[in-house]
This record gives structure tokens, C-alpha cells and sequence, in this order.
């Protein structure tokens, strides 16, 4: 479903040039739940921003069901960012005027859906989050874990194949943490509508909720446990 | 204490000593590197930097220019105060002279010396010259009596053999009466030393001398030719041209005074006129009387300025008199010395230290001694005295002016904190992070101080120096963005004081603001600064709408008053002011606050218009909960105070110079109007134009005027009557005639409107007299309003006569009902009646024998059948005295004819009496020498009846006219009677008169519409025209314009400050638009990369951004405007409650109502160049914000 070939990508010029992606091939299929793992600094957030049309990258293909892009610059990849991917971060960024329907049903809007569908689509899919009680509080007034979960429902209502999660639990507590990591499960698993998520990590218990991992570093991925995908493997 | 541990505190001390200096000079040496970072650090966050650069600087502009503007207008005014008077200071002699007294002389040249040696002894003197002219007054101030004691040299009588009509030459000057204290009423006559006619003086005084009219001259030809230079209206009276000779002029001086009352002065210690004049005293003045002497100039008058010197006077040489006649009036103290002062040395910064500095001069002059000793002198001050007055003045101007500035003021200090609130809140963050790694306080506040004070410096230096060149423009200004060049130098620099003050409230209040805000910071949690959005404090909205509320109150006075109300809201004339002065500023700033809330909202309001279209379909859900944020509102509020400033501004501004070209048209009505001679018809006042002004196009016109009484019954009203050419003639207002328009073709057929009085008395509806009762509007002949009456207008015509002459003296009876005093009948033989006066008495049938008349002022008085035998008349003034004996004409054939009776009328004898001494007879003559046996002056109202063989018929014509409404003026024609008078048409006017009358009619007053001449051309030819022996007087339009401009429609200065306002408020609006927007999306750079994110495509974001803040900016302009008119409204009382205090300064005319002018393409043009900066703004910030690295803006902070 997800596809990437021989990406590269470079930032800064001249002897000040850093490979931060030095031809990154990968995989992700339907329904596939895949953390990406690697040290800091080593190139996963550049990845993601690429697979999720927010960067560029040097060289290297994409093909997301069919959709192919890469080198394109943001500003031309809006229809993945419509349609293919779907953005969750570490702090949510959520519009906070905002209930939480309008967030949802305003990125569906937005995405070209007509007034009435965006908004039967935000509650269904805020239902699907478990936020069918709270679909017209704004995200002051919803805790962390909640407002995530809008995130989520933001990003999964348009129908997008793949969610892409930079660290979606760095600023929640624990059991906030484990209800989005169950959360995500479920949706890979939905029975109508499997949505693959790959998603950015430091945290091994987290990887370990994954189908599967992948290890950056050096500019390439590795299919890895966590231990390697920490680079400890050595030290032990 | 023990000696040891002395040792160690004094050591400690020292370390301490050492330590702080130590500190100190590291601070000292680390200053220019702190400096250096911090003006990097502006440069680098150059945003936020510009944004205190923007207020600092507005303000530094504003509060400047408001200063030095003050400064530059005192200076003009004392320039423009002192055109009036050529002459600077009166130097005279310390005491009265008297024989054998020290310290003076009445040697002229020795005076002539003393004049070198001040011109040479002081640097502040620039010339002087010996003039015998008026009096020593020897006190200080004129509020003193001493002021009005002085007499001037007065003017008696001029002949010359060529000339007829200077014998007939009056030297009175009535309107000395209205203009400063009572001190004559006399033209004056100053004879001047050669000093005057070289140097300064003369270059003063020839600066007003007519183009053409001869010149100043130079001192020899002054007195080889023995010359006179005259004031132009003397000259057109007398019909004389430069070149004339005189075969002899006769002026008197004072040879003694007295108080009234006392009995010092008597004819027999008085060889001359003695008169009780006006301020209490009594003079005996003797005559010289100077011979063969030439006119070589003639200048155009000055305005009345300061009272010292007689306005206006005939100059003359001092080589004119004779050397014993110079004495003899330096004996009598008619000496004193014309000095000019170097102007540019007086201080200029302000008129206290002008008057201390004239003071200071005046000392030294008075304490030193002069000719060797032998003369000490008395300095009279003619510049301070004009101070004086101008300082009252001047005050209430500033006043005036300072009040209108305060809106730009409380705008630029609002763009100066709403700049710094921004900016620091940048800072916010940054500052808890430094605290997170242990910066201490001292250290944060520095850095942003540093930074604060490099930045507001520069903003304070630029707008200081832009101050200084925009000052002399805005002085410069004599309509609302019309400039003309400025006939003074002005250098409006600022004292040092005013300079820290200027520093103080820009630099001053950044930086301290800037410190409790960093303190503010400092002492906040930790975690609330690192947070990113900052908890907001609640509008306080009561507070707004208590002062919006305030504002309307005025408003609705305001409103009320125009609008017909007696009182408004409220009658007590201190609210009155109150409200005037405050509910504008008031209803300004409330208003701006309530408003920008609804700005702020602006983009549901736009919804409701482009919620459905394509444009927000799929962005619209985005708009939601938009406005809410401080910094949107804080746009609103200042887009809203910028756009209501800017409207204010240009309303007003643009209503003043309406209203002083209004003015004008009223005063003059077309370009030129010219009083004549006498009464002249269209012909020939056109042949009159056309000999100066041959090829252009010239229409005249006069206003013929009537009197028109109803039929019914009622008093008669004075008619004015439109011609037909009238609309092509004067310029016309919608205010002067009824209706919106300012058509007067409305005036057809036989119409007729009347003024508010007048409609009153008629009872006709537009008075006011009934409610509902005030609109402005023509009636049409089928409105039942519109009644018709029936006028008759009375007329004499002459015919030739059939009365008797017993008829006739019956007039003569009749007019003595028309004496002031009656005296009639009454026994005073015997009385001692000296030096009374009894002019205008009637003394038919009295008994004066034997009375003592001496002295007495008995002209104009009527004397039929008299008694006078035995009568002492000496040195009494029977000027203009009717003497009739009726006896006289029992002896005259049954058809005399006009010679019988002028034989006999007049004639009296004054043999009878027991002295006609020194009288002045009838005719103007002084007894003995002519015997008054000429002809008795009868007055012009009766000769006629008396005398011409002619008889006036009562004609009268009856007309009916319907009513038209309520007029206010004409244009050209004196307002004052307007009201109670009656205007109507031509036709009708034809229809009383009849044609053959109206045909020839003639006019002394005409006015013309010269479509090919204006400005300085129009004035030149007024000026020459003037002088044209068949005008009296002309009025052209451009001077009319000027003098309404300088104080006019609106107050001295304003529209330049209008001009400032409106130019300030403009860049302000386009400045502060690009520079708090760039704040704003800078901000928002992260929500704009958020929803790239999940899908927004840089078109959506575009639109989004661009419908949000053009709405709002859109709506708070909008409001601005609205709010803007609403306080131009509101300012029209404020306006009244100054024009009220300027009134009594200036005297009225024509008032023209403030009607507000809107201009609207001016304000079309700002908001759409405000509208267009917003859009260039925002392209060009959204755009940076879109073309950003959208992964790093969503992971940085």
C-alpha cells in the first residue's frame, strides 16, 4: 500500500551538508501497525514529514496506493495531505476556537467534503474515538488524552489510508498513552476500513504494541526488534 | 570599639568601594558591546522592534509637532501683530519738559543726536527718528490714565487752490471711537525727522505704499519737495493725485490740559481751542499752520493695532516747520523718537520671554543719560504692549489648538503601548526560559531595556526631526491641505525643556512601560510565561460604554441644538462647555472600544453575505471562534481610533475651508465689489471697471432695495431684490435662499421670501413659530403654505411743487421735533450758560438775552424767532445752527420765488449779541473775520422741501406676492438686517417700481462676476481701483479669502493641524496595519501550517487569512468612518463653545453655519490605500508564512 523507494534527503549546503536520509526503502501494507524507531536526530521525524507531504525529499519515490510524490514540494502534495495521509502530533495542534466536531469536520471541509456530509462524517468519527459525549467542547475544555483522540478522528474521518503519528503519546500520561495505543489497534483491525499507521517512537513499550518495526539509522531502515531498534544491542 | 576591628570595617569598606566601582567600570566598558547586541537583537527581530519603532515615533511626531507648532505659531503671531505698527518703541523724555527743568532739551538737533546715539550705543536698535507727533505719556502700560491723557498732533483743515474739495475735508476719525481707550477722535499728523526716510523705518513704512501712488521718499526729496504722504482714503476723498500741491495744512497741539471740571484753563490763559473731550480732560490747543507742500505718496491704511501712536496719520517732514515751531511743540512735550528694534533678537520661544526681554531694554534705555548728560528719556514700549494682548490670545488659541490634538495624541500613545504589548509578549517565553537557566533580574530587565531604548531612540530622533520639518508646513497651512508659502520666518525649535518633555513622553514612557512589564514577567510562575498562550484579563466593558454613554449625551445636545432646540439636553452653560469640550473625546474613545468589539466580529458579519458563495464554502467552519484573540482586537481598536481620526480630520478640515470660502462669497458675493462715489448706473460703474480691467469679461449687478409694508397693515420691511442675473453674478449657498438648492430662479414671477424675523412678524410658516416649523424648503404655489399677501411699497416721487411757502416752513417747525433738547419757549435770559453743550437743542421762541453762551457747543441747535439780544457767543460753535426769523418772510411776495426765500432765510443778526468772538458760525467759519453772513447750512433731509421747487409725492403701488420660505442672506449684502427683511424677485420689483424706473437705476454699492481674473491679479486690481477718486471703497473676493482664512470659519491655525491629523492618522492607519498584521500572522504562522497539514491547500489558506483579516479590517474601518462622522458632529459644539470666545475677540460677520462637508473621495481614497496596505500586508506575510518549512513550524515553538 505504502511505498518508498530510495528516498534521500539533505539539509544544509556545502561542507555544512547533512545526509540525513540516505536512501530509505519501505513497506507498509494494509492495516499495518509500524513504529519507527531510531536515536535522536537520526532522520525518522524527516521521514514522516516526507511520506507526509510536509517536506521534499532529495530523490526517491513514494507510491501511496497508486499516488506517486516525493520530490514535490509541499504546496504541490496537498491532495496526499487530503486524501492519503492523516497527521497526528505529539501536541495535537488542534484549533483551539474550536469544538471538537468543527475541528474535525473543518479538516473535512477543507478537504472539499460539503457542510452537512463533513459534519455526519466528525460525529461518526468521533464516535469511533470514543467522543460521541463530547463532540462540542473545545479543546480547552478536554484533557490531553481527549483532545489526541480529536486529533485522531480529525485524521481518520477523511477516509485516508494511513496515519501518520509523530510521537502521539509524548505528552500524555500512561494510561492516556495505552488508550490511544489501543485506539490505533482498533483501527488497523476495523473490519470495513483497515487504516495503516506508522508512527514515530521513543518509547519500547509502545514499539512493542506495533506489528511490526523499523530501525533508522544511518540514513537507512532496518526491520528490527526494539533492542536493536535502540542501538543496545551492543552495549549488552 | 577596638582599633582592630576599625581597621577591618574600613578595610571591608574599601573592598566594597572597590567592588562597586569595579562594577561600575565594567558596566561603563561593557556599554558600547551591550549596545552593540542589543542593536543587533532589533535588528534581527526587526518585527517586533518595528512595532515600538512605529509607536515611539508616531508619538515623538505628534507630541512634538503639537509643541513646536506652538512655538511657531506665537511667532507668526507676533510677526503678523506687528505688521500693524511700523514703529517698535516710543522714546520720549522722562518728564514732562518745563522750563528750566534737567534732563531735556527743545533743541531738535540735539535730539537728533540722542537718536544717533541710541542707534549707535545699542545693538537692539536698528533706527530712529525725531518725530513731533503725539504727547510724552510717561507711565508705563496702557491701562494707565496717563495712556490716554497724551494727545496726538491733530489734524484741522488743508487748502489748496486747485482743489476745491480739501476745504470741505473733515479730519474726524469715528471709528477711532469703537477701536482702543478714548484718547482722540481726530486724524493725527506726524512731522518726521530725516531718520525716517532711510533705513528701517522706511523700509517699514514704504512697504505700504500703494503700487503706482508715489513712493516712501528719500529724506531730501522730503524736504526739498515739502512733502506729505497721506493715507488712500484721504486722497480718494479728496480726489487728489500724487504730485498735488497744498497750498496750506493746519493741525493743532496741546498747550495746556487740564481735568475735567477744573477751571485752570480759560480763554483768557488760552489763545486756542479749548474742547472737553471724551476721556476727561479738557485741552486748550493752539494752530500752526504750514504752508506749499507737495504729496509724494499715498499708502493703503493699517489695520488698528496698538492705541500708542495715532493710527493712520498725514506724514510729514520735521523740515517743514519752522525752527521756532519745532520748539515751541517740543515745549509742549509733542517730541519723541520713532525706534525701530532688530526683530530677529526679541525670543521668539515664548511671548513672557519676548515682554521680559523688551522689559529688560526698556530699563537700560530709561537708566542711562544722553547728550552729554543733559537728556534723560522715557522708553515706551510699542512690542511689549502688543504682547500683552496677544498673550490672552494667543492662550485661548493654544488652548483651542492643543484640545483638537489630543485625539492624535491619545492615538499615537495607543499605537506606542499596543506596539509594546505586542512586542514584549514576545518576549514573554524568552524571558521565563532565561529565568529556567538562572538569568537573574537585573540581568533580564537590562537586556530588554537595551534593547527598548536603542530602538525607541531611533524612533524618537526620527520623529523629532520630521516634527521640525513638518512644523513650518503645517504652519504654513491656510486651508485644509492647502498650503501657501509663509511671509514670516519661523523656527519653531523647542527649548531644551520641551525637548526632555518630547524624550519623556515617548522614550521615557516605552522604557518605563517596557520595565513593569519585564518585572511583570519576571515575576510571573515560571510556568504561566513558558505557557503559550497567555491568561487574558476581561475587557472592562462598563467602563467603555460609561464613557460611550457620556459621548452620546453630547452627542444628542449637539444633535438637538442643530436641529432647532432651544436649550438641547440641558441648559446650564457650564454642562454646556463641559460636554462640549469632553463628550467628543469621549464618545471617540468609548465608541472606538464598543466598536472594535463588533470589528472584531467582523467575519460572521461578512458571512452573512459571502457564507454561501464559493469564496468560504469549504474554509467557512474555520472562521469560527476567529476575532477572539487580543491581538485581532487590538487591530480593530486601532484601525477604528486611525480611520475615525482620519474621517474627523477631513470633515472638519474640509467644513472650515468651505466654510471661510462661504464666508467670503457672503462678504463679497462675486469676485469684486466697489462702493462708489455716489449713485451710478450699470453703465457706468461697468466703464469705471473697464478702464483698469479692459479685457476680461466683467457683468455687474446691485441690489436695489425697497420698502414693502403689508397691505392689511403692519410694519413696513426693508425689500432687497434679486436680478435676474443673480445666479450668473453671485456665488451662491444653499443656506442663503430657501430650499436644499442655491438656485435663485426660484425667485420667479412675483414671489417673495422672508428672513426668520420677518416670517415671524408675518406670521408665515418657516418662522418657527409653530412646531414642526423648520425645514428648509421651497413651497410651491399649490402648497397651502405658500400664502400670498398683498405688499404696498411707498414712494416719493417729486413733482413740481404747489405748496405754499407757509407749507414749506411748516417743514421747518416739524423738523424741530427732531431736536435732541427742548428748549423751546423758555426764559434764560441772563444765564451763564459758558461751555455747556446744547448741540441739536431747540431754542424756537427761547429768551436768550443777556446769556452767557461763551464757550458753549451750540451746533446743529435751532434758533427760530430767538431772542439774542445781548448774548455772549464767543469762541461758541454754532456749526450747521439753523437761524430762521419768521418774521422775515411776512415781507415776501405771495409767489416768491426761490431767491426771495434763501434771501431771507438764514440771514440773522448778529449784531445784536453782545460777542461773537472766536465764534464758529453757521457755515463753518470763524467770527469775526466773515460775520457769518453767509448762508445758513441746512441739514440735507430738509433743503429739498425748503428750498427746490419741487414737491415729493407719496406714491403707492400695491402688489400681491406669494410666499416662497425663510431666507438667510445674499451674498454681498450686509447680513445684519437679513432677518427682518424681505427678498424678492425682479419681477416684482418691477411691478412696484414700474420699468422705466427700474431701467435706470442707480446704485453706489455694485458687485461684478469677473470670470477671467482671481487671485493676486483680483487683488491688484481692487487696490487700484480703490484709489480711483469715483470709488469709495472695493472688496475683492482673495482678500475677503485671506482675512477669513487667518481667523475666520475656523480658529488661527486649525486647518493646519486639521491637515496633520489627517496626514499623521493616514500613515498611521497604513503603517500600523503592516506592522501589527506582520505581528499577528506571525503568530498565527503555526495555525496556518496546522491546517496545511491536514489538508489545506496555500489557496485555502490565502482565503481564509484574507477574508478574515479583510473583514475585520473592512468592518473596523467602516465603523471608523461612522464613529469618525459621529465625532465631527460632536466637535461642532466644541467649535460653538470656542467660536463663542473667539467672537468676542474678533467681531462677527456673516456666520455660516458649520454645515459638515463630507468628502468623501478623500476618505474613499484612505481607506481604500489603508485597504490596499492591509492586502499587500497580508499577501506578503501569508505568503512567508506558507513558503515556510511547514515540518519545522509544527515541531518548533
Amino acid at each position: 500500500m505504502l511505498e518508498v523507494t530510495n528516498l534521500t534527503k539533505a539539509f544544509g549546503s556545502g561542507s555544512n551538508k547533512l545526509q540525513v536520509l540516505k536512501g530509505v526503502d519501505m513497506a507498509i501494507t494494509k492495516g499495518e501497525m509500524v513504529a519507527l524507531m531510531g536515536p535522536s536526530g537520526c532522520g525518522k521525524s524527516t521521514l514522516l514529514n516526507i511520506i507526509g507531504g510536509l517536506l521534499s525529499a532529495d530523490s526517491g519515490e513514494i507510491d501511496l496506493e497508486g499516488r506517486t510524490y516525493g520530490r514535490q514540494k509541499p504546496s504541490d502534495v496537498v491532495d496526499i495531505r487530503r486524501k492519503g495521509v492523516g497527521w497526528i502530533f505529539q501536541d495535537f495542534h488542534l484549533v483551539p476556537s474550536l469544538s471538537a466536531k468543527d475541528n474535525v469536520a473543518m479538516a473535512l471541509e477543507l478537504c472539499g467534503y460539503k457542510s452537512e456530509e463533513a459534519e455526519e462524517r466528525a460525529i461518526y468519527a468521533l464516535n469511533e474515538v470514543g467522543l460521541g459525549d463530547r463532540t462540542h467542547h473545545i479543546p480547552d475544555q478536554l484533557s490531553g488524552g481527549q483532545q489526541q483522540r480529536v486529533a485522531i478522528a480529525r485524521a481518520i474521518a477523511g477516509k485516508r489510508s494511513i496515519l501518520l503519528a509523530d510521537e502521539p503519546t509524548g505528552n500524555l500520561d500512561i494510561a492516556s498513552g495505552k488508550e490511544i495505543m489501543e485506539l490505533f489497534k482498533r483501527l488497523c483491525k476495523d473490519a470495513d476500513n483497515p487504516i495503516s499507521i506508522l508512527m514515530v517512537t521513543h518509547d519500547p513499550d509502545l514499539a512493542t504494541q506495533a506489528d511490526r518495526m523499523l530501525l533508522l539509522r544511518d540514513g537507512k531502515t532496518f526491520a528490527s526488534d526494539i533492542r536493536s531498534a535502540w542501538g543496545i544491542e551492543e552495549e549488552e | 570599639m577596638s582599633e582592630e576591628t576599625e581597621q577591618k570595617s574600613v578595610e571591608s569598606n574599601e573592598i566594597k568601594e572597590n567592588g562597586r566601582l569595579g562594577t561600575l567600570i565594567h558596566r561603563v566598558r561593557e556599554l558600547p558591546s551591550n549596545y552593540r547586541m542589543a542593536f543587533i537583537s532589533s535588528w534581527r527581530n526587526k518585527e517586533r522592534g518595528l512595532a515600538v519603532f512605529a509607536g515611539v515615533f508616531l508619538a515623538s511626531l505628534v507630541i512634538t509637532t503639537v509643541l513646536s507648532y506652538g512655538v511657531g505659531l506665537s511667532q507668526i503671531f507676533l510677526a503678523t501683530s506687528l505688521e500693524g505698527e511700523p514703529v517698535d518703541a516710543k522714546i520720549e523724555f522722562d518728564r514732562k519738559p518745563a522750563e528750566g527743568t534737567d534732563g531735556w532739551t527743545n533743541n531738535s538737533t540735539v535730539m537728533m543726536e540722542v537718536c544717533d546715539e541710541l542707534v549707535a550705543d545699542f545693538v537692539e536698535f536698528t533706527d530712529c527718528a525725531l518725530t513731533l507727533g503725539r504727547q510724552g505719556i510717561h507711565g508705563g502700560g496702557f491701562f494707565n490714565q496717563d495712556f490716554i491723557v497724551a494727545q496726538p498732533l491733530e489734524m484741522r483743515s488743508m487748502k489748496a487752490n486747485s482743489n476745491p474739495l480739501w476745504e470741505d475735508m473733515r479730519f474726524n476719525y469715528p471709528e477711532l471711537e469703537d477701536a482702543g481707550p478714548p484718547i482722540s477722535e481726530m486724524r493725527g499728523i506726524r512731522f518726521m525727522g530725516p531718520g525716517a526716510f532711510d533705513g528701517e523705518l522706511a523700509d517699514r513704512f514704504g512697504a505700504n505704499i500703494i503700487d503706482g501712488l508715489g513712493e516712501w521718499p528719500s529724506p531730501e526729496t522730503m524736504e526739498e519737495e515739502r512733502g506729505l504722504i497721506l493715507p488712500s482714503n484721504l486722497v480718494s476723498d479728496a480726489r487728489a493725485q500724487v504730485g498735488n500741491k497744498i497750498d496750506s495744512l493746519s493741525f493743532v497741539y496741546v498747550t495746556q490740559t487740564a481735568e475735567l471740571g477744573s477751571d485752570s484753563i480759560t480763554p483768557e490763559n488760552c489763545a486756542g481751542e479749548i474742547t472737553s473731550e471724551r476721556n476727561e480732560q479738557t485741552y486748550c490747543r493752539e494752530e500752526f499752520t504750514v504752508q506749499n507742500l507737495t504729496i509724494l505718496g499715498v499708502y493703503d491704511p493699517w489695520d488698528f493695532g496698538n492705541p500708542t501712536l495715532s493710527p493712520n496719520p498725514i506724514f510729514a517732514s520735521l523740515t517743514t516747520l519752522s525752527d521756532e515751531q519745532q520748539r515751541l511743540l517740543i515745549d509742549n512735550d509733542h517730541i519723541y523718537l520713532s525706534m525701530t528694534v532688530n526683530r530677529s533678537l526679541i525670543p521668539s520661544s515664548s511671548t513672557t520671554e519676548a515682554a521680559e526681554w523688551l522689559e529688560e531694554l526698556g530699563m537700560e534705555v530709561g537708566d542711562r543719560e544722553y547728550a552729554n548728560g543733559t537728556v534723560e528719556v522715557f522708553y515706551f514700549d510699542i512690542v511689549s504692549g502688543t504682547i500683552t494682548f496677544l498673550q490672552i490670545f494667543l492662550g485661548l488659541i493654544q488652548a483651542f489648538d492643543y484640545i483638537i490634538m489630543i485625539p492624535i495624541v491619545v492615538l499615537s500613545i495607543a499605537v506606542l503601548i499596543y506596539g509594546l504589548v505586542l512586542s514584549l509578549e514576545q518576549r514573554r517565553r524568552e524571558i521565563s526560559i532565561q529565568r529556567v537557566i538562572g538569568a537573574d533580574t537585573q540581568r533580564l530587565s537590562g537586556m530588554v531595556l537595551l534593547e527598548l531604548s536603542v530602538i525607541a531612540f531611533a524612533g524618537w530622533v526620527v520623529g523629532y526631526l520630521l516634527a521640525m520639518i513638518a512644523v513650518p508646513i503645517v504652519l504654513s497651512a491656510v486651508g485644509f491641505l492647502v498650503f501657501s508659502e509663509l511671509t514670516t520666518e519661523v523656527n519653531p525649535a523647542l527649548s531644551f525643556a520641551a525637548t526632555l518633555f518630547t524624550a519623556f513622553a515617548t522614550l521615557g514612557v516605552a522604557l518605563l512601560f517596557g520595565r513593569s512589564r519585564t518585572r511583570e514577567f519576571i515575576e510571573m510562575e515560571i510556568d504561566e510565561g513558558v505557557r503559550t498562550i497567555s491568561k487574558k484579563r476581561p475587557p472592562r466593558r462598563w467602563l467603555h460604554w460609561t464613557m460611550f454613554a457620556i459621548g452620546m449625551l453630547s452627542f444628542t445636545d449637539t444633535a438637538l441644538e442643530q436641529n432647532g432646540s432651544e436649550d438641547g439636553l440641558y441648559s446650564n452653560f457650564f454642562l454646556e462647555g463641559l460636554f462640549g469640550i469632553f463628550g467628543p473625546f469621549f464618545l471617540w474613545i468609548g465608541g472606538a472600544l464598543l466598536l472594535a468589539w463588533i470589528g472584531a466580529k467582523g467575519p460572521y458579519i461578512m458571512q452573512f453575505i459571502f457564507g454561501k458563495t464559493a469564496l468560504l464554502k469549504d474554509v467557512k467552519r474555520g472562521l469560527k471562534g476567529s476575532g477572539s484573540s487580543e491581538s485581532i482586537n487590538r487591530l480593530s481598536v486601532i484601525m477604528l481610533l486611525t480611520l475615525s481620526i482620519v474621517t474627523l480630520a477631513a470633515v472638519q478640515g474640509y467644513t472650515g475651508t468651505l466654510v471661510d470660502e462661504r464666508t467670503a462669497d457672503a462678504n463679497v458675493g462675486s469676485e469684486l465689489q466697489m462702493v462708489m462715489d455716489g449713485p451710478r448706473n450699470q453703465s457706468q460703474v461697468e466703464a469705471v471697471l473697464s478702464e483698469y480691467y479692459p479685457d476680461g469679461e466683467i457683468v455687474a449687478m446691485t441690489v436695489p432695495q425697497i420698502l414693502l409694508s403689508p397691505t392689511a397693515g403692519g410694519d413696513s420691511y426693508l425689500t432687497y431684490v434679486l436680478m435676474n442675473n443673480s445666479d450668473e453674478v453671485l456665488r451662491w449657498n444653499e443656506q442663503a435662499i430657501p430650499g436644499e438648492g442655491s438656485d435663485p430662479s426660484i425667485y420667479d414671477g412675483l414671489t417673495f421670501s422672508a428672513g426668520e424675523d420677518a416670517a415671524y412678524a408675518l406670521d408665515l410658516w418657516g418662522s418657527g413659530r409653530r412646531s414642526n416649523d423648520a425645514a428648509d424648503i421651497v413651497l410651491s404655489a399649490s402648497d397651502s403654505r405658500s400664502e400670498i399677501i398683498n405688499f404696498t411699497n411707498i414712494d416719493l416721487i417729486p413733482v413740481d411743487t404747489n405748496s405754499s411757502l407757509e407749507e414749506r416752513i411748516g417743514i421747518l417747525f416739524a423738523y424741530s421735533l427732531a431736536m435732541e433738547l427742548d428748549l423751546s419757549g423758555t426764559d434764560l435770559s441772563d444765564q451763564n450758560l459758558s461751555n455747556r453743550d446744547f448741540g441739536r437743542t431747540n431754542f424756537m421762541n427761547t429768551d436768550l438775552s443777556g446769556a452767557n453762551l461763551s464757550g458753549a457747543n451750540l451746533s446743529e441747535s435751532l434758533f427760530i424767532d430767538t431772542d439774542i439780544t445781548n448774548t455772549n457767543f464767543s469762541d461758541a460753535n454754532l456749526e450747521n445752527a439753523i437761524f430762521f426769523d419768521t418774521a422775515s418772510i411776512l415781507f415776501l411776495p405771495e409767489d416768491a420765488t426761490f431767491a426771495d426765500v434763501t434771501s431771507k432765510i438764514g440771514l440773522y443778526d448778529f449784531s445784536v449779541t453782545e460777542s461773537t468772538d472766536g465764534m464758529t458760525c453757521p457755515n463753518g467759519e470763524t467770527a469775526p473775520d466773515a460775520n457769518c453772513t453767509t448762508f445758513t447750512q441746512f441739514p440735507e433731509l430738509l433743503t429739498p422741501f425748503l428750498f427746490e421747487q419741487a414737491d415729493f409725492v407719496i406714491t403707492s403701488t400695491q402688489s400681491e406676492l406669494r410666499y416662497l420660505g425663510v431666507h438667510t442672506y445674499i451674498p454681498g449684502v450686509p447680513s445684519a438686517s437679513m432677518a427682518s427683511s424681505l427678498i424678492i424677485s425682479e419681477e416684482a420689483w418691477r411691478a412696484f417700481v414700474g420699468d422705466e424706473k427700474a431701467d435706470t437705476h442707480n446704485s453706489t454699492t455694485w458687485i461684478f462676476h469677473l470670470p477671467d481674473i482671481s487671485g493676486d491679479d483680483l487683488k491688484a486690481l481692487a487696490s487700484v481701483i480703490e484709489a480711483d477718486s469715483r470709488v469709495s471703497s472695493t472688496t475683492d473676493w482673495e482678500t475677503a479669502h485671506e482675512a477669513v482664512e487667518r481667523d475666520g470659519g475656523l480658529i488661527f491655525g486649525t486647518p493646519g493641524l486639521l491637515s496633520l491629523q489627517f496626514v499623521v492618522a493616514s500613515i498611521a492607519a497604513v503603517a500600523s496595519a503592516f506592522v501589527f498584521l506582520s505581528l499577528v500572522l506571525t503568530q498565527r504562522q503555526k495555525e496556518l501550517a496546522i491546517l496545511q497539514a491536514i489538508g489545506a491547500s496555500p489557496n485555502q489558506i490565502i482565503r481564509l487569512v484574507l477574508f478574515e483579516i479583510l473583514s475585520i479590517v473592512l468592518v473596523s474601518m467602516l465603523l471608523g468612518i461612522i464613529l469618525g462622522i459621529g465625532v465631527a458632529f460632536s466637535f461642532n459644539g466644541f467649535f460653538d463653545v470656542f467660536g463663542f470666545i473667539f467672537q468676542i475677540f474678533g467681531g462677527t460677520s456673516t456666520v455660516i453655519e458649520r454645515e459638515l462637508v463630507y468628502p468623501w473621495a478623500q476618505l474613499g481614497l484612505v481607506t481604500f490605500s489603508v485597504f490596499i496596505a492591509v492586502v499587500l500586508a497580508l499577501i506578503v506575510t501569508t505568503r512567508r508564512a506558507l513558503s515556510a518549512d511547514l515540518a519545522s513550524v509544527l515541531k518548533g515553538e
